[in-house]
């Protein structure tokens, strides 16, 4: 994608003027795509990204310029008119490049481009027809296919030279229930850090038949209560509330701007006692997981909350240093149009030792939030929210009638002590998070736990 | 970038060798450059330069799709992935290569005094409404000010002779700071997008920012119930935003949409009418042909409360047996073709803000929502987001208000509006004046 004698001088021209610091990100990403509306294939799409961005860094001066006309004589040009607006005393001759060298999480097994399409085609089928068979209240289906091969080069004016190749899959499933004059979804996502190979060990029939089941449920369900009250989230997707709640107050962009709640509280307790918390971009195969990061840092197992204790953040270059921190194998971009920062990969609530079945035994009154949507948060305030795609109240022990429509809201600092149960069922799931350096895959991942005292938002 | 009659000629040459029928070649070119400055220093300086090329063709009566960013590609493997997307695509899904529209109507999208605009011009700027912002309150902290400029050009090439090319060009500054007090921290922007840089007075965007993070701090959740609202012009805009898709025929067709045999119907308030207008002078959305190469055109979608045109692309307009409203994008060069509005607003009422306020006596003024991509159900139409604003009692707005939800049906809110203001402004696309509601669903205490 580009020699290291291309590479070598197009870093020397950019810190020309002195910089600390440069740094190429080169890509070339082959995609696939394919969506499938009931039952029939509306488009089908596959193409090259292919492009080089350049960050130069000196001291708290960031540049950062990109391109896909990946010619010398271009990049050259773009380097050294980045070089313009950051002046330093730095002088660099030369660069003596050496290979970043790591085991790969993973291996896939099967290409992306060595699987013909109408084998893809033919799957989603059996996903759409799966949830059509559910229930004849099923009237629409629409299922998504999307693959990507990823291959980059990272080089640095410190001599890294990192390459990476990042197989990605993903097939999205809804399943819309309509009774004349309503409807409702019902959707998964599953998703893999690996090739074909992961729809081997998935059961899609099942999937798709889950989501009709979601759909179907909801349709009956009454309008979700508003109000505080007690909510029992489920295992897997519903550890996007420790995403949104604190994960983005722990990345680094928020912190050296003082720009997040968890500035400055290390060490300190701000979760309850049996609370941890992990960011784990070393998952063989995960979705969020990643071998190095975009920086060409090795990706690693990082503790954030370890007992209710902040232990650390999650760490780019350029806001660890600002903070004095190291880089903690968290620096992601969507692509080369994006200057790298901290992000999360699989970020997830530990297990601990409460029995599902307890928990909901011992809830008098509340929420059963069975299946999460997205949310979002403001890192600054902590103001979080996130939708409920499949709720029951609870009451007396008991899970009681399906509801809809709830949006739960809170204060990230405020719900992390108000989780009083954590069971031991800890699973993940797949999901996609947005952030200033665009959309990067990621995993949320909780057991089942108990937040007391949550607002609920309803339409009742 | 790219010598693109060279890239032309080759594809289409090489797809009707390999049994292409009716061909398209679509290019888009961006640049963009911006600054973003904290406290008072430059932070962040970006350049770029990006585009590519997508190439569609109909194969055995179906549309194959294949994109690039580079042209130092195969041009056979081009055609052969295109055709292997034709190939797995269902035939009654038909789309069309057209010649395009007799005549175009022409907007101007393109301010050429932005191109002179120097880098040290929106260092400036940025600089100008950081300071605005921080010197209006003790309270206030920087987070961050930038100011962006950015050009793109799409052309359009078909075998049935369709050539057409448009350029544009934008500015956007935005101003994001926090408000502090007593533990309490409160994050606001204000954003300006516009090509017209020339109107913009960067400290009073600064102080916009700032305004609104001081006048949030101290917010408490009010008892939950149902109450009318005023829901302020970015917030309504905001939520239209997110239910856009339910006025695209394609949507309708496919079932994700309940409009379907409403047209002609009274589907909103009488005084609710909704437009999209491509030829809005500098509008974000403005254009003079859609990416199918038909010709742009103002409509009203929702006139006194009815239902008068879903929005469509060639393909939705050929099942309606009706003409295409302009309205076939794609989502970059890279995407197929699908549907989008263009400028899509709210016409203003003739109440100012505050006889609306005034009218409204006792309830809520919306301010923020958050939560559109999760919290909203874009087929069935309900909604419950985290929202802030103020009380209002005896036709005033008085303190502020925080952590609460507000939930509703998109469809029920259409028909419960009974006052619309007269501050039409636009975000981005959409615009909206503030609108108030009744029997909106609060979630608090």
């Amino acid at each position: 994608m580009i020699s290291k004698k291309t590479a070598e001088a197009v870093l020397l021209c950019a810190v020309g003027r002195g910089a600390e610091f440069a740094e190429l990100f080169v890509e070339n990403n082959a995609k696939n795509s394919v969506s499938l509306v009931n039952g029939k294939v509306e488009s089908a799409n596959s193409g090259i990204d292919r492009g080089c961005g350049i960050r130069i860094i000196n001291k708290e001066r960031t540049v950062y310029v990109y391109t896909n006309n990946m010619s010398e004589d271009n990049l050259l040009k773009l380097a050294s008119e980045g070089a313009e607006a950051i002046h330093g005393n730095t002088r660099l001759k030369n660069i003596v490049f050496s290979a970043l060298e790591y085991d790969k999480l993973y291996t896939p097994a099967v290409m992306p481009d060595s699987v013909k399409k109408s084998d893809i085609v033919d799957m989603l089928k059996t996903g759409s027809n799966a949830a059509y068979g559910y229930n004849k209240l099923i009237t629409q289906t629409r299922m998504g296919y999307t693959d990507s091969c990823q291959n980059v080069i990272i080089a640095n004016t410190e001599g890294l030279w990192a390459e990476d190749e990042r197989v990605r899959t993903r097939i999205a499933v809804s399943a819309v229930a309509s009774n004349g004059s309503e409807k409702q979804t019902g959707y998964f996502g599953p998703g893999a850090l690996k090739g074909i190979e992961f729809y081997d060990n998935i059961n899609i029939e099942a999937i798709a038949g889950e989501a009709a089941r979601s759909a179907v449920t909801m349709l009956g369900a009454s309008n979700c209560p508003s109000g505080k009250m007690s909510v029992i989230m489920d295992n897997g997707f519903g550890g996007v509330i420790f995403h949104e709640a604190c994960g983005h107050g722990l990345e680094a962009a928020a912190i050296s701007k003082n720009a997040s709640v968890f500035a400055g509280k290390i060490g300190q307790k701000i979760a309850c006692e049996r609370l941890t918390a992990i960011d784990d971009g070393t998952i063989p195969g995960s979705w969020g997981s990643i071998n190095i990061d975009d920086e060409g840092v090795k990706s690693r197992k990082n503790i954030l909350i370890e007992n209710g204790i902040l232990k650390g953040y999650m760490t780019d270059r350029y806001n660890g240093r600002l903070i004095g921190m190291k880089p903690t194998g968290s620096s992601r971009r969507e692509s080369y149009k994006y200057m790298p920062v901290s992000r999360m990969t699989n970020t997830y609530i530990a297990a601990g030792t409460d029995k599902k079945e307890d928990i909901i035994a011992d809830t008098e009154y509340g929420i059963y939030a069975k299946y999460m949507g997205g949310g979002s948060v403001d890192p600054a305030s902590g103001d979080f929210n996130f939708a409920v795609n499949e709720a029951y109240m609870v009451r007396n022990g008991k899970i009681c009638e399906p509801v809809r429509g709830a949006t739960l809201i809170g204060k990230g600092s405020e719900v992390l002590l108000n989780i009083d149960r954590i069971s031991d069922n800890l699973a993940l799931a797949e999901g996609m998070c947005g952030a200033s350096s665009g959309s990067v895959p990621v995993c949320v991942g909780q057991p089942m736990i108990r937040v007391q005292n949550i607002t609920v938002g309803g339409r009742e | 970038m790219m010598d693109i009659d060279a890239l032309k000629n080759q594809l289409f040459e090489k797809a009707h060798k390999k049994g292409f029928e009716d061909c398209e070649l679509y290019y888009s070119e961006n640049s963009h450059s911006s600054v973003s400055v904290y406290k008072g220093k430059p932070e962040k300086y970006q350049n770029s330069q990006s585009g590519g090329f997508c190439f569609r063709g109909l194969y055995n009566g179906r549309m194959g799709y294949y994109f690039s960013e580079t042209t130092d590609i195969d041009i056979d493997s081009v055609i052969d992935n295109a055709m292997a997307n034709a190939d797995i695509t269902d035939t009654d899904n038909k789309e069309f290569i057209s010649e395009g529209s007799k005549s175009y109507s022409s907007v101007k999208i393109y301010n050429a005094s932005l191109d002179a605009l120097s880098m040290e011009q929106k260092l400036e700027t940025a600089l100008e409404a950081e300071r605005a912002a921080l010197e209006y309150d003790k309270r206030i902290r920087p987070e961050r000010a930038a100011v962006s400029t950015g050009k793109t050009s799409v052309y359009i090439a078909n075998t049935r002779g369709l050539e057409l090319s448009e350029k544009r060009n934008y500015a956007s500054v935005s101003v994001s700071v926090m408000a502090e007090e007593n533990e309490n921290t409160k994050s606001k922007y204000e954003l300006f997008v516009g090509n017209d840089i020339e109107k913009l007075d960067p400290a009073r965007l600064g102080i916009t920012a700032a305004k609104k993070a001081v006048a949030a701090l101290g917010g408490t959740p009010v008892k939950s119930g149902s109450m009318k609202v005023i829901l302020s012009n970015e917030v309504f805009a905001d939520i239209l935003g997110c239910f856009l898709p339910v006025f695209y025929a394609e949507e309708v067709h496919k079932g994700f949409s309940i409009l379907k045999d409403k047209m002609g119907e009274k589907i909103a308030s009488d005084i609710l009418t909704i437009r999209d207008d491509p030829l809005i002078e500098g509008g974000f959305a403005s254009c003079s042909f859609d990416s199918e190469g038909t010709a742009a055109y103002s409509k009203n979608v929702i006139e006194n409360g009815v239902l008068r045109t879903l929005l469509y692309n060639l393909k939705s307009a050929a099942k309606d047996n009706v003409r295409s409203t302009g309205n076939g994008f794609k989502a970059g060069f890279k995407s197929a073709v699908m549907t989008s509005a263009t400028n899509f607003f709210v016409e203003k009422g003739n109440k100012t803000l505050d006889e609306v306020i005034k009218e409204t006596g006792e309830g809520l003024f919306i301010t923020d929502v958050a939560g559109l991509h999760s919290g909203a159900d874009r087929i069935s139409g309900d909604f419950s987001l985290a929202a802030e604003g103020f009380r209002i009692e005896n036709g005033d707005v008085t303190t502020p208000v925080d952590q609460i939800t507000i939930g509703g049906n998109f469809y029920d809110m259409l028909k419960n509006i009974t006052a619309i203001a007269d501050d039409l402004k636009f975000y981005a696309s959409i615009g909206s004046p503030s609108v108030a509601v009744k029997n909106i669903t609060v979630g608090g205490l």
